[in-house]
């Protein structure tokens, strides 16, 4: 790890006023996927700057048909909240199936939607759910904010304070574990909602993107069956030691079928 | 079932006395230790799979503040440093020899703790920084400027043996270190013309890393007043290491203390010495200062010795009734880019029959070099690969001629009466009840409820299928072991031996042998090992040696300890020392007790009219060459269900029967068997340091790619132990911490294959993916990205 300049500011404004100071300054939430890259000095910082005793960033509620979770809410919170569970309980599972009890007690829905893993649980219910991330300058709609591999479209310094979840009519989220890390290899998030069905399928590409076909299907009967005749084209798809792209294409369908099925059994 | 002890001696599941302090963070590893003004090392490692070393340019990180040195192979010459002696062969009596067929010498050449010609591996280092600090060793690291010419690399087995592969060293014509045979070609021959059936294999056994929880670690410290290096580290052993180490720093061996405290995990993978154990020594020579060297986890995978990687194509000729008639075939294994050992081949070879009559074999064993991590033995030494070939061999010829499995096997094992028996490439197997072990397996594993639970599994749309395997291990290493005893008048026993804990128990297990010999209570045992200060002749802990050689020096020493204090009371009680006896601790006299143990020992410090001889401190030692080898054997039962949309596998139950001669502790040696079965498992299912081909990188470079197993994939075990008395062991004992793993292979791919057989499946390779079982259930050839294409392609048109 290269030297850096630690700050730990306890208001908002201040945390805004020392990323925006300094030009080589970066965030810290729970450390979870900074500190493994400072570690392998894959990325070099003069200051960090650390969210944790910003406390209005923590916590979540509900308000009205909305789902309001701070942004330095960490996974395990999600998963334990009983306010989560009564009203999106996809997301809890979700947040509940992340890396394992040391990754969940620390990382955070703002970190890990910042940080844009393709292989990350969280991007999948942003965009299956049409949340909108809001940051300290505007509130960024689900469908714009992923923009490619570790990209989004926040600008530097920007602060992501919560997100926006759209309680929908019933969701599910089923996972292709990663046999080592437990991210996903395909995490497939399935929402119906009155203006009709989502499916976000990360793990699978560059970012996380829609399924149109299974949203088509889907939206004339929302049912794993489905989804039977329906096939995913393998090219451009993910492929690694640990799955190819052939293997993701099917598991792509063989799990949305899951979320589906998850989806109803609430 | 596991049942409580009622006392503290032999054969009694006690709870491990390390463990409280182990487990709450007061072990004492290498990397625990801190010593005044020590200095850090950060090594630098090759990019590069295969590349020669133009120059190396330390200029910019000498001017990093905080280093104080950077040493290079250049260095480590001109200080007239010697190279690592490797030592290739086990030339234990009972062991088969490997001959070169053309009769030249096996290539065997030595490694030099940093390379100054060429790099062979992705991580090898090629030098060192010495900082104030960690992060100001690593910054002087990232400062090294080294121009390397890249070079063709091979690192999958079968193609490095290629005649036209890129080649390792220069100094030899092909990668091939020893290309010998064994057993006999003209009967084997004339068999295979016999058969009725003939079932063939043909796979590859993939490379694993031994993923000690302890990473490596090394502190070194030089006194130049007397010359003297002290080494603290982690290993299996302690005196090969100290003689290895003072071989490398050109010093006697005296002039080298080595001291191994704790040790958190060991799997032979760190059995031997390696290059940082040398480099920090001679480093605190070189900066004044002791140098602590530990590896982070990525360093660990990229780094240590890995375990495994043998290519083999074998054949099992059977008569129409099933009666097996011979086996021949080959097999390659990768040494990876040192020739360290050689054992994997050798070992493995010996037994590639296992435990089943087998009247005739004729195989050829080659080990190459290749550009990856070198390979050592790793649990169970070249066992578990030849024991997966033996049992996937059966269960191909079962299925091809319509045999039931466990006839078939039971028919073939060697039968109580026909032991000791010499199987065709030599070993001669001492006793056991082989087919008394099996049977029993098979009924604790409900084999014959198995079709129910297939029907139940079939509802739930699951396939569900089962496997048996039986294994034998040959048990040899360092035949040399000595124990010191000393008794104290206050009735403690130190215990000095030449074994070292890996994480075993033998504090432990060690008293309750104590506790039954000498009647001293188990928490007045005291266990010292490991400093060779204390030390001075032993062979470490491999080869399932350290309780079966332990037992017998520990036993002996025990006797002549009994034997001096019944001298000792028979003068002070003016009787003949034969009228003396000695039960629970006591020495008695007609019947009954008249002195303890700690009062002959306090006599014998205090006492001035006792003869000289029997003056002085109560202790005894033994120091004994054992030649003979031990023959751990046992079958397991592994059953599994399938969910064929995805491939998924889930193992269901896992039972196990494993003959250990006499058990001195259950409980440990069921925790053996656990850890035992989660390493084999591992490798059938998920573990692979998988090496991209064109590259030489290793992809699984961090536990976020290496998949270990983990408890919610392993169902609760069923563990039995069978205790028929080993015959060449003078307490009957046998070793008990490698069957867990010496049949997982080959169990655990049975039992997918049986699961699969209803879609064609006929094999399975090596880790069993998801992905691998889908695409076998769909026809598909089993490639992925995970394995070399060659062997899959055999595969799938077979
Ligand atoms: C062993 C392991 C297993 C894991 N398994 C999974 C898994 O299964 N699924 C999964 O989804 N993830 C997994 N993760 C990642 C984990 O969820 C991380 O917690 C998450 O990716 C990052 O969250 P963090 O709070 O730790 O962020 P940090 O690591 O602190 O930061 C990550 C990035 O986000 C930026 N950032 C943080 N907070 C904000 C903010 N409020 N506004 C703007 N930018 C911000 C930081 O500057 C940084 O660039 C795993 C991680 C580990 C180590």
């Amino acid at each position: 790890m290269y030297d850096f300049t630690y700050h730990r500011p306890e208001s908002l404004a201040q945390a805004i006023e020392l990323v925006s100071a300094k030009c080589e300054a970066k965030l810290l939430a729970g450390g979870m996927s900074l500190l493994p890259a400072l570690k392998l000095r894959l990325a070099r910082y003069s200051d960090l700057v650390d969210l944790k005793a910003v406390s209005a960033l923590e916590g979540g509620r509900r308000e009205g048909d909305k789902l309001i979770i701070g942004a330095m809410t960490k996974h395990a919170a999600v998963a334990a909240s009983e306010v989560v569970r009564q009203a999106i309980p996809a997301l809890a599972v979700l947040a509940g199936g992340i890396g394992d009890p040391l990754v969940r007690n620390r990382g955070t829905i703002g970190g890990s939607i910042a940080n844009a893993d393709p292989a990350a649980d969280y991007p999948s219910s942003v965009l299956g759910l049409g949340a909108t991330v809001i940051t300290n300058k505007r509130q960024i709609a689900g469908d714009e904010f992923f923009t490619g591999l570790f990209e989004t479209a926040l600008q530097a310094g920007e602060i992501i304070t919560a997100v926006h979840f759209p309680i929908p009519l019933c969701a599910g989220y089923a996972k292709l574990l990663h046999p080592a890390s437990r991210f996903a290899l395909v995490g497939i998030f399935v929402a119906k909602t009155n203006a009709g069905v989502r499916v976000a399928v990360t793990g699978a590409g560059s970012s996380v993107f829609r399924f149109a076909d299974a949203e088509e299907a889907l939206n004339a009967d929302f049912s794993p069956a489905a989804l039977d005749q329906i096939s995913v084209d393998a090219d451009g798809l993910n492929s690694d030691i640990h799955a190819s792209a052939e293997y993701r294409a099917h598991a792509i369908v063989v799990f949305a079928k899951r979320a589906v099925a998850s989806a109803l059994s609430r | 079932m596991h049942r409580a002890a009622t006392s503290t001696r032999i054969g009694q599941p006690v709870p491990r006395k390390e463990d409280m302090r182990l487990i709450t963070g007061k072990g004492r590893y290498a990397d625990d230790l801190n010593l005044d003004g020590q200095a850090y090392a950060a090594m630098v490692r090759s990019p590069h799979a295969h590349a020669t070393i133009r120059s190396i340019d330390t200029k910019a990180a000498l001017a990093v503040p905080g280093v104080l040195s950077v040493l290079s192979g250049f260095d480590f010459l001109a200080d007239r440093l010697s190279p690592i002696p490797n030592k290739t062969f086990s030339v234990h009596p009972a062991e088969m020899p490997l001959i070169n067929t053309d009769g030249t010498p096996a290539f065997n050449i030595p490694d030099y703790p940093l390379p100054v010609d060429k790099v062979r591996f992705v991580g090898e280092a090629v030098a060192m920084v010495i900082a104030d600090s960690i992060a100001a060793a690593k910054d002087g690291a990232e400062q090294v400027v080294i121009d390397y010419e890249p070079l063709p690399n091979v690192t999958f087995t079968v193609d490095a043996a290629a005649p036209d592969a890129p080649r390792v060293r220069d100094e030899h014509s092909s990668n091939v270190c020893i290309d010998a045979q064994a057993g006999d070609a003209e009967l084997t021959e004339i068999a295979f013309r016999k058969a009725a059936h003939i079932a063939k294999i043909k796979t590859w056994i993939p490379r694993v890393a031994g993923s000690p929880m302890e990473p490596r670690a090394a502190v070194g410290e030089y006194d130049p007043q007397t010359g003297r290096y002290t080494i603290y580290t982690c290993s299996g052993q302690t005196l090969r290491l100290r003689r290895d180490l003072a071989i490398v720093l050109n010093v006697p061996e005296t002039n080298v203390r080595l001291v191994i405290r704790d040790v958190g995990g060991n799997f032979g993978t760190r059995g031997a010495i390696f290059a940082e154990q040398p480099l920090v020594a001679w480093a605190a020579r070189r900066v004044g200062r002791p140098v602590k060297w530990t590896s982070e986890r990525s360093e660990v995978l990229v780094s240590d010795y890995q375990g495994r990687d043998l290519a083999v194509e074998a054949e099992l000729a059977v008569d129409k009734d099933g009666n097996f008639l011979a086996m021949r075939g080959s097999n390659v294994g990768n040494l990876g880019s040192h020739t360290g050992n050689f054992s994997m081949v050798q070992k493995g070879l010996e037994i590639m029959s296992s435990i089943y009559r087998m009247p005739a074999a004729h195989f050829r064993a080659r080990a190459v070099l290749s550009h990856t991590a070198p390979t050592r033995p790793y649990r169970s030494s070249g066992r578990p690969e030849v024991i997966y070939v033996m049992e996937r061999l059966i269960d191909t010829v079962a299925h091809q001629a319509g045999f039931d499995r466990v006839e078939l096997r039971l028919r073939n094992l060697v039968s109580q009466s026909e032991l000791p028996y010499k199987n065709p490439f030599g070993m001669v197997y001492d006793s056991g009840d082989y087919i008394g072990v099996m049977k029993r397996a098979v009924e604790l594993g409900d084999w014959n409820g198995f079709a129910a639970r297939k029907a139940e599994a079939r509802k739930r749309g699951r396939c569900r299928g089962i496997g048996v395997a039986n294994y034998v291990d040959t048990a040899t290493g360092i035949p040399r072991e000595k124990a010191k005893l000393t008794v104290y008048p206050n009735g403690c026993v130190d215990v000095v031996i030449g074994t070292v804990s890996n994480g075993q128990g033998h504090e432990t297990s060690f008293a309750q042998l104590i506790n039954e010999w000498l009647g001293v209570p188990f928490d007045m045992v005291r266990l010292i090992t490991g400093d060779t200060d204390v030390v001075d002749v032993g062979g470490g802990t491999h080869s399932g040696r350290g309780m079966r050689l332990g037992s017998i020096v520990i036993w002996h020493a025990s006797n002549k300890i009994i034997e001096k204090g019944k001298q000792v009371v028979g003068l002070l009680l003016q009787k003949s020392p034969s009228e003396i006896g000695f039960a629970d601790g006591q020495f008695t006299a007609q019947g009954g007790p008249v002195m303890s143990l700690a009062e002959v020992a306090a006599a014998m410090n205090a006492r001035t009219d006792l003869p000289q001889e029997l003056r002085g401190p109560l202790l005894a030692e033994c120091d004994e060459t054992v030649n003979d080898a031990g023959f751990p054997y046992g079958c397991h039962v592994c059953e599994v269900e399938i969910d064929p949309e995805m491939g998924f596998v889930e193992i269901v139950r896992h039972t196990t029967v494993d003959d250990v001669g006499k058990a001195v502790n259950p409980l440990i040696i069921h925790g053996q068997t656990h850890g035992g079965i989660a390493q084999g498992v591992g490798q059938a299912l998920l573990e692979h340091c998988f090496y991209d081909a064109s590259t030489g990188q290793l992809l699984a470079g961090s536990f976020m790619d290496y998949a270990m197993p983990r408890a919610d994939i392993l169902p609760f075990f069923t563990t039995e132990i069978s205790e028929v008395p080993s015959t060449t062991h003078p307490l009957g004992m046998r070793p008990a911490g490698e069957g867990g793993t010496t049949p997982a292979l080959g169990v655990v791919i049975n039992a997918i294959v049986d699961a699969l057989s209803e879609f064609g499946v006929t094999h399975m390779e090596m880790p069993a993916t998801p992905e691998r079982i889908w695409r076998a259930i769909r026809g598909k050839p089993q490639r992925s990205r995970i394995v070399p294409d060659s062997i899959e392609q055999e595969i799938s048109l077979r």
